[in-house]
């Protein structure tokens, strides 16, 4: 219902609240198969979500692979993005995360100029590969120990950074 | 082994258009008397055939295009299908499995075209993979909330040789389909439908899809609450019947529309409750209290209206469902079906008749008083097919197809040809504008070919009409690229087709052709010279809220 609307209050959307106001947190179970990501991108983009990170990778389940997305669910309702994704033959489960209590974590892989890793090994970055012309350094956590990592980065000469997105489960089973 | 899976489906016809990447399978096609196959002269002309034969039948409609062109022309058809939850199964050819990625031939990435317009699609690359992918493609169509499903078949898979045994059950973890009923909701929706001061019911498509009339017969005049219809609902309850709203949206009927906005419990069901049912959406209903929702797909749940009470279910059921519960309907209600019934004294449909020019309306009503219920009618899109959904009081379903969700110009004549495939004993009628039907008119062939008795009705206005209406009203008055000055004559168009065909442009010939078409065997075309200037009536001005319709103005 958009602003302004005469109706009472409807019931819960049915996902769980709180988190960013427009961001869900999804983790979706899908078929591997050719065709498999880009009905999944497709049907966000269409429905005018708008995806801010995704990662993937195989699941303990053969044939099976876990994504783990933020998506902006734009104009739409907030339990549209799993409603909509469940739709998808290709998607065997949806779980909406948003606002719950998670293990959130994503990787950094930075080169830097610096000779003096101190501060960053001391901040639980590991070292990857040390030679003349630099570093590189890995460094994972949730979001925000990311974020700050990579602003330490810059104090170190940073060269080049690549952070994955996020992947989440519960914190409690 | 493609044609082998068809026939263990069930298939008797197919349309379609031969191409160099289905030649394997248009090859084995002569070994298999049982499959008809229809010759199209476009593949969009083959798409809405199928999409008119499952409408007409329930049955899937089944299509052969090759790659590229051939399967991307099949697009406006699939999405046809796919807005108004047709049953379809398209298999069209593709490169070698060894040519894909290569930009290939006549290659292009159909899946990936064809995505956002199917309820599933599959790339077969294998021949290990296809009796099951066929076998789950007609399940997928045909079960849940139906649509058009894809197989793209590379080419060296046609020609590949394999054991051809589809599992024997199928195992999709990913299709769910929704079996169980919320008992305490539709107990709960009961309880508000009948307790309700001022009921309305609205029905669309998913109704006739899960062949819901009865119970929604049954349910609405035990809860007195009277029923509208969506466009593609028409015929999933009674005009005639004293609870009839007719039908719903932005150009439904005043007491329909007038129901709506003063309803207190509004019930939606087997619909998507979309832009031209709600008009300006901030405003759609706005007295109500609590909104019923039922479909068969959940997420059409709160997609554009958040539902109190919500069933995620086939239309039958839910509705068999509600029905035990029922209470006695609220003692008020005799107020409200009386303010029901002076609305629809107030704002009747009409049109205007005095103006010298045929007018549609009037073609519209001599064609149905033949008709009566008993005839398929095809309409096109635009002017004529609000006309078309709007003059006949439909009693019963499956008798008048149109392309609501879409709106695909073009639509009915193919599809009225796919209907007389699929009901052959039933009279059909295809009634298109002029700029729609030149869109597909090539498969006049293929009415002719196979001599089906399809009348075409043509309401021939010159212009654009809905176009030039919206136009005149909603556009500043400004008449820009509306006038189809430039058209064939449609009598030596039929002609040159092989189809006899007469003009009509005066009030007192219409009977005489329609008598003419219906003493002939096989198609007929009538072009009847239309008023200019008819317009659609009623209708709520674009941004506006169902409040605001306009009438037909008085002369």
């Amino acid at each position: 219902m958009t602003a302004g609307s005469p109706h009472p209050p409807p019931p819960s959307a049915g996902a769980p609240q709180g988190g960013e106001a427009r961001v869900r947190v999804l983790s979706v179970l899908v078929e591997d198969g050719p065709n498999t990501l880009s009905k999944v991108s497709g049907v966000i983009r269409r429905r005018g979500f708008h995806v801010l990170s995704i990662s993937v990778g195989p699941s303990p389940e053969p044939g099976r692979s876990r994504l783990t997305l933020q998506v902006d669910h734009g104009h739409a309702e907030a339990d549209q993005v799993r409603k909509q994704l469940e739709r998808l033959v290709e998607v065997v489960e949806v779980e909406d995360l948003t606002g719950h209590d998670l293990h959130s974590r994503e990787l950094v892989v930075a080169r830097v100029a610096a000779s003096d890793l101190s501060e960053l090994l001391q901040k639980g970055a590991k070292l990857l590969h040390s030679g003349e012309g630099g570093a590189t350094v890995e460094f994972a956590g949730d979001g925000g120990e990311v974020g700050e990592f990579v602003d330490e980065l810059k104090r170190h000469g940073v060269q080049d950074v690549v952070r994955s997105g996020p992947v989440v489960m519960r914190r409690t089973a | 082994m493609v044609l082998e899976a068809l026939e263990r489906e069930g298939v008797d016809l197919i349309f379609g258009y031969p191409g160099g990447a289905n030649l394997p399978i248009y090859q084995r096609l002569p070994d298999h008397p049982k499959l008809k196959h229809i010759l199209v002269r476009h593949e969009q002309g083959a798409a809405h055939m199928a999409d008119g034969y499952a409408r007409a039948c329930g049955r899937p409609g089944v299509v052969f295009a090759t790659s590229g062109p051939g399967a991307l022309n099949l697009v406006t058809g699939l999405c046809t299908a796919y807005m108004d939850s047709v049953p379809m199964i398209a298999i069209t050819g593709q490169v070698n499995s060894t040519q894909v990625g290569r930009d290939a031939f006549q290659e292009s990435d159909v899946i990936g075209a064809t995505s956002s317009v199917t309820k599933h699609s599959y790339l077969v690359t294998k021949i290990d993979q296809l009796p099951r992918v066929i076998h789950e493609a007609f399940h997928i169509a045909t079960t849940g909330r139906p649509g058009p499903v894809l197989i793209d078949i590379c080419k060296d898979v046609q020609m590949a040789e394999a054991e051809n045994v589809p599992p024997e059950r199928l195992q999709i973890p990913g299709y769910r389909l929704n079996g169980h009923i919320d008992l305490e909701s539709a107990r709960a929706a009961a309880v508000a439908l009948a307790g309700a001061e001022r009921p309305v019911v609205l029905a669309g498509h998913g109704v006739l899809l899960s062949h819901a009339e009865g119970a929604l017969r049954e349910l609405a005049e035990k809860a007195a609450a009277p029923v509208g219809t969506t466009l593609l609902g028409i015929g999933a309850f009674p005009v005639n019947h004293p609870l009839s709203l007719h039908m719903t949206g932005f150009m439904g009927t005043g007491w329909n529309l007038k129901a709506v906005q003063n309803a207190d419990v509004l019930m939606m069901v087997g619909m998507r409750v979309d832009d031209r049912v709600t008009a300006r959406l901030a405003d759609f209903a706005p007295k109500v209290k609590t909104f019923i929702h039922i479909d068969i797909d959940g997420s059409e749940m709160g997609k554009n209206v958040r539902p109190h009470i919500e069933l995620v279910a086939d239309a039958k059921q839910a509705l068999n469902a509600m029905l035990p519960h029922l209470p006695e309907p609220e003692k008020s209600r005799g107020t409200w079906l009386a303010q029901i019934d002076a609305w629809r004294e107030e704002h009747p449909l009409r049109y205007t008749h005095s103006n010298g020019h045929l007018q549609p309306q009037d073609v519209l009503i001599d064609m149905y008083k033949r008709c009566r219920s008993e005839a398929i009618v095809v309409a096109d899109v635009g002017q004529n097919q609000i006309w078309a959904a709007l003059w006949w009081n439909y009693d019963r379903p499956g008798l008048f197809l149109n392309s609501g969700g879409s709106g695909t110009m073009g639509f009915a004549l193919p599809a009225a040809i796919g209907a007389k495939f699929a009901r052959p004993e039933l009279p059909v009628w295809c009634v298109a504008g002029e700029g729609g039907f030149v869109m597909t008119a090539q498969e006049l062939s293929v009415a002719v070919e196979h001599q089906l008795d399809v009348k075409i009705v043509l309401l021939n206005n010159f212009s654009l009409g809905m176009v030039r209406q919206f136009q005149d009203d909603f556009y500043g008055g400004v008449r820009s690229q509306v006038d189809l000055t430039h058209m064939p004559d449609f009598v030596k168009l039929a002609e040159a087709y092989g189809l006899p065909a007469v003009r009509v442009e005066k009030f007192a010939d219409i009977a005489p052709a329609m008598d003419a078409a219906e003493r002939t065997k096989g198609p007929f075309l009538i072009d009847f010279r239309i008023d200019p200037e008819a317009n659609v009536y009623p209708i709520v001005p674009l941004g506006k809220s169902l409040n605001d319709f306009w009438e037909a103005p008085d002369k």
